[in-house]
């Protein structure tokens, strides 16, 4: 038990460490801030025009839509290969990782806590004032039951673990390839695609959307927010967030074994 | 014409470096390829569902965003000397090119050549392409002549964004990527008609940043939709003129910021 409080505080020192480091870069803040709006008002005038002139009913209405990009500007730089990389990844092209290695900690743990650190900072710091001042501008439908904040809290938590355990893998292949700009930039884009973040799945065709639900991507953005807009309800829920731990439970382990594999022929880079 | 061998000079010298990474240049190609077909699939599917927007079809967007497409990565590939240029600044590299008998303008322009930019160049070429399959356009010379001439115009304007970016180092020394909004979001914005937008943000885009008219205004002169979706037959024709324009008081920028630079020291 002691032990296990020890490594608790071990691995929050970590996290602590991550989010401080970005505490530094106010500037890089505010201007990242001033980008989530500018690619929010866009998506807003596009989905506007594309509304104005519809007559049936969609399965999103444009409020539901305005809220759903809002939650995308608000979880952008929590997810896999957005934004600058927490120092572990970028370590495995620079070759400081073998510094890392030294440490007397589970690696994966550490880099995970790194990768929290850094979501940590970007939910306070970035997430929450674009939630705030969107509130302010847009009409941003706010969920009134307490259970569907509950459901929704844990799902997004989810969310994040998940992209962290993304994205431990993707640049886990680092140690094969070499190059860390390949494989990640091709995984980008089929995350991007099949989260929801750029069109939400409800307005994909069906075949698609088929499609969608049996990758695990949508549990990054598409689940998390369709709780949120109470567009799952009841016993769905507990399914959507089982899926969400299922796949949490596949990228920890799939990176793992990545990980474990890549030591054992660990070429440094640099001196 | 000094100036142009010795910049083809240097273009074969960065291409042959880079040749030498060849898989990190494959994966990067493909890389390339796989962001810029899911973007444009995206737009697909919005389309798919809702048919039209502002009296736009799909492939009338796909016409921006292929012209867009092609001159933001262009302007990547020719321009990344001052896309990058804030290294110089701050390892100090700055000093070696003041001393150099050539302008400072000249060489960091020709210090870069991102080739592997053709990904996406060549996935917006194919959308453009096949939107002009699928739109009928009475292509004439005067035409052809128009559209090159707006390719290269838009080309200027994203380069003159990249040396707005990199000037700012001057005083900033880290870049500070707010240019990034107009370069990432302009190709974003740009894919998409300009009526949709509120006035303000049209204004911006037209008479600040000029983005509207290297792309939009020009779209709307070949797709012969003047009068439809707004503009006067004058002010669309002058349009493209505002991209060399753009890059000319950009250039202007660089040497007064030239004049402020301090060494960060080696």
């Amino acid at each position: 038990m002691k032990s296990l409080s020890l490594a608790f505080q071990v691995y929050l020192a970590f996290i602590k460490k991550s989010f401080q480091r970005r505490m530094q870069y106010r500037v890089a803040n505010l201007v990242g801030l001033t980008t989530n709006f500018f690619f929010l008002l866009v998506h807003i005038f596009v989905y506007t025009a594309f509304y104005a002139a519809r007559t049936v009913p969609q399965p999103l209405s444009l409020n539901e839509i305005i809220t759903y990009f809002v939650l995308c500007q608000v979880s952008f730089m929590l997810m896999p290969l957005w934004g600058t990389r927490s120092e572990v990844t970028s370590a495995i092209k620079d070759g400081s990782v073998a510094l890392q290695l030294t440490k007397p900690v589970d690696f994966q743990a550490y880099w995970f806590a790194d990768e929290c650190g850094r979501a940590c900072y970007y939910l306070l710091m970035r997430g929450f004032p674009t939630f705030l001042i969107s509130i302010l501008f847009f009409e941003v439908t706010i969920p009134q039951q307490p259970t569907v904040l509950v459901a929704f809290t844990v799902s997004m938590m989810l969310a994040i673990f998940m992209s962290n355990a993304i994205t431990i893998t993707i640049f886990s292949s680092g140690f094969w390839t070499l190059d860390t700009t390949g494989i990640p930039g091709m995984s980008y884009s089929i995350i991007t695609l099949f989260s929801g973040m750029l069109v939400p799945i409800a307005l994909w065709p069906e075949w698609l959307a088929h499609i969608a639900r049996w990758l695990p991507f949508e549990g990054l953005i598409d689940i998390p927010f369709s709780i949120y807009l109470g567009k799952i309800t009841g016993i769905e829920v507990w399914i959507a967030i089982g899926k969400q731990m299922g796949w949490n439970l596949f990228f920890i382990g799939l990176g793992r074994f990545l990980l474990t594999r890549g030591f054992s022929r660990l070429v440094i880079q640099g001196g | 014409m000094h100036h142009l061998s010795l910049y083809f000079h240097f273009v074969k010298l960065r291409i042959r470096s880079q040749m030498e990474y060849r898989l990190s240049f494959v994966f990067d190609f493909f890389a390339q390829v796989s962001i810029s077909v899911i973007d444009f699939f995206m737009i697909a599917l919005l389309f798919n569902r809702f048919k039209e927007l502002a009296g736009w079809s799909l492939w009338e967007v796909g016409f921006l965003y292929g012209m867009i497409g092609i001159c933001f990565a262009l302007a990547e590939m020719v321009g990344r000397g001052f896309d990058v240029f804030q290294r110089h600044i701050v390892r100090g590299d700055f000093d070696t090119v003041l001393i150099r008998p050539l302008g400072t303008f000249f060489q960091v322009f020709s210090h870069e050549f991102l080739l592997r930019r053709l990904g996406r160049i060549a996935q917006a070429l194919v959308v453009f392409l096949i939107a002009n399959s699928q739109i009928t356009i009475s292509w004439s010379l005067t035409k052809v002549g128009y559209l090159l001439i707006s390719l290269v115009s838009g080309t200027c304007f994203f380069v003159g964004l990249f040396v707005i970016g990199a000037t700012s180092c001057f005083w900033t020394v880290q870049s500070i990527e707010i240019i990034n909004i107009f370069t990432n979001g302009g190709v974003f914005m740009g894919s998409y008609p300009f009526s949709i937008y509120r006035w303000w943000f049209r204004h911006f885009f037209t008479f600040i940043v000029p983005l509207a008219c290297v792309n939009y205004f020009p779209a709307l002169f070949l797709l012969e939709k003047i009068g439809s979706s707004g503009g006067s037959p004058i002010g669309v024709l002058l349009a493209p003129c505002a991209g060399f324009l753009f890059l000319g008081i950009t250039m202007l920028f660089w040497r007064w910021g030239v004049l402020h630079y301090q060494s960060t020291g080696h």
